[in-house]
C-alpha cells in the first residue's frame, strides 16, 4: 500500500521567526540574499529517511541520570511531554525526537561552549526517542540553566530545550527550541522575540502541567508540535 | 497552526552526528553502485567558512530508488544503502560524506530525473533550515529536470552541479550568501 499523498505548503512567515534579527549578526551574513526559489515537490522531497527505529539508537529518555541506578543530576527534576501531529491533527507516530540542553548551571557538553560553568558528571543533556502510535513523547530531565552568549557582550539565553524531529519525509524535518514559562530572560531573548505574533510565540514555550508526587517527584511541562502537511483529498489525485 | 522553527544553535551534540556521514554501509550491508565522497566547503558572506554547521543529505540509491513507502519501487531499494546522512563542518567549513552516485528515475511525467541528492543546512544564524539540491551530470547545459528548471539564471543553475574531481570524488561548495551564492529553494 503506498503511503497517503500529503500536501506540503511552504512555511507561512507569520507562523515563524523572522529570518533577520537585529543584534544577531550571523542572521545577516548567512541568510541568502537572493529570493528562495519555488519548486514543485517531487518524489525526492516527498520521501525521506524511514525505518527510523533501525537507524538510530533510542535513549536515554531519562536524561536526569546516566543509568537507572545512578545518582540524579543536580537541578530541578522535570518531565517534558507532548504530541506530534500534522495539520489535519493526525498523529505522527514513529518520528524521531532528539533533544539537547544545558545542565542546571547553563553548561553544554560541547567543544563550542566556552562558558566557564561547571560540567555535571551525572548529566549529558542528550536524549532521543521514537514517538508512539499516538505521536506522543515523554522525557525526564533537569531544568536547564540560563547562560550568556559570550560573543554578544550582553545577551543571556533563557532556559530552553532544543528539539530535532525527523518525521514522515524530508518535508517534515524540523528543528526548534522550547522555552519555559515565566522566565524573566524570555522578555529579552533575541530568538524568542523574533516571533512578532504573541500566539505564535506561545508555541515556543512549554505549558506548565503541574507537579507529580510519589514514585517520581517532578514538575511537568508540555509542548505539542504541529508538522506541515495535510492529506490530499482523493478528488485531487 | 504549524510549529515555529528555530535555529539549531552552536551546541548540537557531536554524538548525534557521529556515524551518520557514511551512507554506503547500512544494517550490515554494503551499498551497490559507485561509491563516492561528496565534500566541499560551506561559506558565508565574504567567503568566510561556516564551521560547526550541520549538513543533512537524502537521496535515492544507485538505481534511483528511495527507501520510503511513497516510492512505488521501495521494496527493491538497496538494503545496503542508508539514503540519509548527517555531517558537521570543521574549522575551515569542510564537510565530507561517503555515499553512492545517485541513480536516475522517471519523474511523474515519465521523463528522467537528473541524478541528484537533497541537502539541508542547519546553523547558528539561520532561524530555519536552508534546502537545496545537488545534481550530478557530465554536461550540465543539456540537463532538463523539473526542480533544476525552476532556476532560470544559467549561471545560478550551474552552481547546483557537483564537480567531478575523480572517479570516486565529487566537490560541492555551498555559499550561503554573497558572491557565487548557491540557489536555495523555498521551504
Amino acid at each position: 500500500m503506498p503511503a497517503p499523498r500529503i500536501d506540503y505548503q511552504p512555511y507561512d512567515d507569520r507562523t515563524q521567526l523572522a529570518r533577520y534579527i537585529d543584534r544577531y549578526p550571523l542572521s545577516f551574513t548567512r541568510t541568502p540574499s537572493a529570493p528562495l526559489i519555488a519548486r514543485p515537490l517531487t518524489l525526492s522531497e516527498r520521501t525521506g529517511p524511514a525505518e527510523l527505529d533501525q537507524r538510530f539508537d533510542v535513549g536515554p529518555m531519562d536524561l536526569s541520570r546516566l543509568a537507572a541506578d545512578a545518582p540524579r543530576a543536580t537541578g530541578q527534576l522535570i518531565q517534558i511531554s507532548g504530541r506530534i501531529a500534522d495539520e489535519d491533527g493526525s498523529p505522527i507516530s514513529g518520528a524521531v525526537i532528539e533533544i539537547w540542553q544545558a545542565n542546571s548551571a547553563g553548561k553544554y557538553i560541547h567543544d563550542a561552549d566556552r562558558h566557564p560553568a561547571p560540567i555535571d558528571p551525572n548529566f549529558t543533556g542528550e536524549g532521543r526517542l521514537i514517538t508512539d502510535a499516538e505521536g506522543r513523547y515523554q522525557f525526564f530531565s533537569i531544568k536547564p540553566g540560563a547562560y550568556p552568549v559570550l560573543e554578544s557582550g550582553w545577551w543571556w539565553r533563557p532556559p530552553h530545550i532544543h528539539f530535532s524531529i525527523l518525521g514522515r519525509s524530508w518535508m517534515d524535518r524540523f528543528v526548534t527550541q522550547i522555552f519555559f514559562p515565566g522566565e524573566p530572560l524570555n522578555e529579552t531573548d533575541l530568538l524568542l522575540n523574533a516571533v512578532p505574533d504573541r500566539d505564535v510565540r506561545e508555541r515556543l514555550i512549554f505549558e506548565f502541567e503541574g507537579t507529580s508526587m510519589g514514585e517520581v517527584n517532578a514538575m511537568g511541562f508540555r509542548r505539542d508540535f504541529v508538522m506541515r502537511g495535510r492529506r490530499r483529498t482523493p478528488a485531487l489525485d | 497552526m504549524v510549529s515555529p522553527y528555530c535555529t539549531i544553535g552552536p551546541f548540537f551534540p557531536a554524538s548525534f552526528v557521529e556515524g551518520h556521514d557514511d551512507l554506503t554501509h547500512y544494517r550490515g550491508g554494503v551499498a551497490r553502485g559507485q561509491h563516492i565522497v561528496l565534500s566541499g566547503r560551506i561559506l558565508q558572506e565574504g567567503g568566510v567558512p561556516t564551521r560547526n554547521t550541520i549538513l543533512e543529505i537524502w537521496q535515492p540509491d544507485a538505481s534511483g530508488i528511495f527507501r520510503h513507502s511513497s516510492d512505488p519501487r521501495c521494496s527493491d531499494a538497496d538494503p545496503g544503502f542508508a539514503g540519509w546522512g548527517r555531517a558537521r563542518t570543521d574549522a575551515e567549513g569542510w564537510y565530507r560524506i561517503r555515499t553512492v552516485l545517485p541513480g536516475s528515475y522517471a519523474a511523474e511525467d515519465g521523463s528522467p530525473r537528473c541524478p541528484h541528492a537533497n541537502l539541508m543546512i542547519l546553523a547558528i544564524g539561520l532561524t530555519r533550515r536552508l534546502v537545496t539540491t545537488v545534481f550530478f551530470a557530465d554536461n550540465p547545459d543539456s540537463v532538463r529536470d523539473p526542480v533544476l528548471d525552476c532556476i532560470t539564471d544559467p549561471t545560478a543553475r550551474k552552481r547546483l552541479f557537483a564537480t567531478r574531481e575523480g572517479p570516486e570524488s565529487y566537490r560541492f561548495d555551498l555559499v550561503l550568501r554573497g558572491e557565487n551564492e548557491t540557489p536555495f529553494f523555498l521551504d
